[in-house]
């Protein structure tokens, strides 16, 4: 950007000027599509842009969002709506019309990055050309004009041939790590510059927030989630996204520090099994996620699971295995999950206790209620202790003892290399644009016949402190230069 | 450790507050030459002995500037007692963040000092960091163990001292830019110049931005790797991201015709309100980031 500003002291580029003229009379479409051209590349209409969307997100931190699943189910988002109407009153219809709740799935927030992303490349397409000749093709001479006009200059008498001076000037701005090139025609013109591929990395940083978008865009349609993957103690689950993929949990732990009660670690220790054989064993914690084949498995949550067996006195166990009491009921804040008997049209609810106050459900046991899976009507509930058997519908339910289950986040996401590959260009364009502003210096020689000439130099830095101390440092060296041979 | 990290803490306050004083003094003295310049130059004393005030009395300046030196080392010092307390940045709740951020705006500020020479700017730079710094003392500074989202050393210390940098940066930014506001064009009272301001508030830009840039993509990093996806759009996340894109525009806006000084001085006021906004954000609108030990 702080190109532009720069080439306002140089001489007009001409090149630009004759493919416009070129063009001339185009038809229509040529016409706006010159226009939407000159809209994408205005630095006016990327600040614009930039602030909307600073502007739109900045709803999202202070509105509350819809929390992830909850859009996609209609009678959950009706529910959700109905839990936050208190917030925004006769307000919230409308604020869910337009999508506040969920401004980044919003068009709004889609379109805007959108046109960030039209921009960001327009910018880029528009800027590279430029870049790429001011690095390799740069104006070694310059009108005579720009050496009393430009940032910063100075003029040096020298004395000698042009040959000694310009091979005296060459040697200083080279100690200064300039590349220096020079032409003759009468008088020596210099060109010398430091840093000329840095502000290559404003379209790298531009560029990369389309590759970190990408990613993102990757990731949202190949990528899978689920966030909601439960394991009980001792369970095997199937994992979903890889066939034949199971996930073991052996054991969850929850410890909390004793001054403070906080929690101190939460460690889920699971094995995967890759069509029953063992493929990965890991202690999953908040920091530390299980990575097998491409999916991830980070722990994400927890809570209390009952072990439940179901037998037939013909058939024996129907069901053996963990029930992950995966939800909470509104009212008591009992803990409750659910299961169905397999072979048998029954769905059973399993409803834990809500402390010692729990008239219904004590410590140490677990209600049961049973009902048609196809009817829903309730065919028993009973409350057990742990160990107790208890006959419905001909078949024994066993309550054996309590567990804990993990809840687990699984994803997979081929974006990710994307993001991070532009996050690191992000980093690297930045900083290096920001840090290595491109320094441009031209020098004149001119030499009268009796060996007495004048050295003028000019830099094209901006006129803040770093570009004048730059070029100061490096005229006081030339001087320097020119000086030490007269008085040897 | 702990001990000696509070001792710290509490000189680095009195020296802040002590260089506060000197530099308001300065500041005082300045306005009354700028007032006699006006009034017509440099004036005989009331005995007639002293001839005539600098343009400033430098040497109170120049005990603000190593009183404010002197609370910087005293900051790090604690920054380096309270490390070897707790085995991380002290980065992992309010009152450490808090420290922290004051310590930043302070590197920031004699960086900045050193290469401009501009006093002034401590009037906004050194007030803000006092605040966090009195703001802390309200906070407990027990060092408490970590709670399992936060059990990422070298994460959280790269995290948030990167991010430190970033919020110094841009506190001096907001200095840089109230002193271009409050002045007419061509400058008033002894202050810096606006195009002087002007370039300093760039620089704490140039500074801040790819630093806060290394923020969003160490908490990206983290958060793939502490809660299973790079981006949730998390309030805190959010509010950084808005941060971004303020200072963003601004870099974009002051080589803009039209944009440049006012209006781009009066993003760096809405960028530093955005910093400060993420910053306490975790106070008010929970999330993922709600582990400021303040319940």
């Amino acid at each position: 950007m702080t190109n532009e500003v720069q080439r306002a002291h140089l001489p007009a580029n001409t090149s630009e000027a004759r493919s416009r003229a070129v063009r001339g009379a185009g038809s229509r479409i040529d016409d706006v599509l010159e226009r939407a051209w000159h809209l994408l590349t205005s630095m006016r209409f990327g600040i614009v842009l930039i602030l909307a969307i600073a502007g739109v997100s900045l709803i999202g931190t202070l509105v509350v969002q819809v929390p992830p699943g909850v859009e996609a189910n209609a009678s959950a988002k009706a529910e959700w709506l109905n839990e936050i109407r208190p917030r925004f009153g006769g307000w919230t219809g409308l604020m869910d019309q337009l999508g506040m709740f969920n401004i980044f799935q919003s068009v709004w927030f889609r379109s805007l990055v959108a046109f960030l992303a039209a921009s960001l490349i327009a910018c880029s397409t528009n800027r590279l050309p430029k870049l790429w000749r001011t690095a390799t093709h740069p104006h070694v001479s310059v009108s005579p004009r720009f050496f009393e006009h430009a940032p910063q200059h100075d003029q040096i008498v020298v004395r000698g041939t042009k040959e000694q001076a310009l091979a005296a000037l060459t040697a200083s701005m080279r100690r200064h790590h300039y590349r220096v090139l020079s032409a003759e025609d009468g008088d020596v013109h210099v060109y010398a510059d430091r840093y000329r591929w840095a502000p290559m990395g404003t379209v790298v940083a531009h560029l990369s927030i389309v590759v970190v978008l990408a990613g993102a865009m990757v990731g949202s349609v190949w990528g899978f989630r689920d966030g909601n993957f439960m394991i009980p103690e001792g369970s095997t689950v199937a994992v979903p996204a890889i066939a034949g993929l199971e996930a073991r949990l052996v054991s969850f732990e929850d410890s909390y520090y004793s001054e403070t009660g906080a929690p101190a670690d939460y460690a889920s220790d699971l094995v995967l099994l890759q069509d029953g054989r063992e493929v990965a064993r890991q202690v999953v914690r908040v920091n530390e996620p299980l990575r097998y084949s491409e999916l991830s498995f980070y722990q994400s949550f927890y809570g209390p699971a009952a072990a439940i067996r179901v037998s037939d006195p013909l058939q024996g166990d129907l069901f053996a295995d963990g029930v992950a009491l995966a939800w909470t009921a509104e009212d008591l804040g009992r803990r409750v999950g659910t299961f169905t008997v397999p072979g048998r049209d029954l769905t059973v609810w399993v409803v834990g206790t809500s402390g010692s106050s729990d008239p219904l459900v004590k410590p140490g046991q677990m209600r049961l209620e049973i009902y048609g899976a196809q009817d829903g009507q309730v065919r028993a509930t009973r409350t057990v202790d742990q160990g107790e058997a208890a006959e419905i519908e001909g078949l024994t339910f066993t309550f054996e003892r309590e567990l804990q289950f993990t809840g687990l986040s699984v994803a997979r996401d081929p974006g990710t290399p994307l993001v991070w590959l532009g996050s690191l260009l992000l980093i690297a364009g930045t900083f290096l644009v920001l840090t290595y502003p491109h320094r441009r210096v031209w020098a004149r020689i001119v030499m009268r016949p009796d060996g007495i000439g004048q050295l003028s130099l000019a830099g094209a830095g901006k006129r803040d402190l770093d570009s004048n101390t730059e070029f100061t440092n490096l005229i006081v060296d030339i001087r320097a230069a020119f000086a030490a041979p007269t008085r040897a | 450790m702990e001990k000696m990290s509070e001792y710290s803490f509490v000189a680095a306050i009195l020296a802040t507050a002590l260089a506060l004083v000197a530099y308001v003094a300065y500041a005082l003295s300045g306005l009354r030459a700028a007032r006699m310049q006006t009034a017509g130059g440099p004036r005989v004393g009331f005995f007639g002995t002293r001839t005539a005030y600098g343009p400033r009395t430098a040497s109170i300046g120049q005990y603000g500037t190593i009183l404010g030196w002197l609370a910087l080392v005293f900051l790090i010092a604690w920054m380096v007692f309270r490390t070897a307390a707790t085995g991380h940045g002290p980065f992992s709740n309010m009152y450490e963040f808090s420290v922290a951020f004051a310590l930043g705006i302070l590197a920031v500020y004699y960086w900045i000092e050193r290469r401009y020479n501009q006093k002034i700017l401590a009037l906004v730079a050194l007030p803000v960091a006092l605040l966090l710094m009195l703001y802390a003392t309200t906070i407990p500074a027990t060092v408490e163990p970590l709670v399992p989202a936060l059990q990422n050393n070298l994460l959280l210390t790269t995290h948030v001292a990167v991010a430190i940098v970033a919020y110094g940066s841009f506190t001096v930014g907001f200095g840089a830019a109230l002193l271009y506001l409050i002045q007419p064009a061509g400058g008033r009272w002894g202050l810096p110049k606006p195009d002087v301001v002007d370039e300093i508030g760039h620089k704490a830009v140039v500074v801040g931005f790819p630093f806060l840039t290394l923020v969003i993509v160490l908490g990206a990093i983290w958060a793939d790797v502490a809660w299973g996806r790079y981006w949730s759009w998390d309030p805190k996340e959010t509010a950084s991201f808005v941060t971004w894109l303020v200072y963003g525009a601004y870099l974009h806006a002051r080589v803009t015709r039209g944009w440049r000084g006012q209006r781009t001085a009066l993003l760096l006021v809405v960028g530093f309100a955005a910093t400060l906004f993420t910053y306490f954000g975790n106070l008010f609108f929970g999330g993922l980031h709600s582990y400021s030990g303040l319940g």
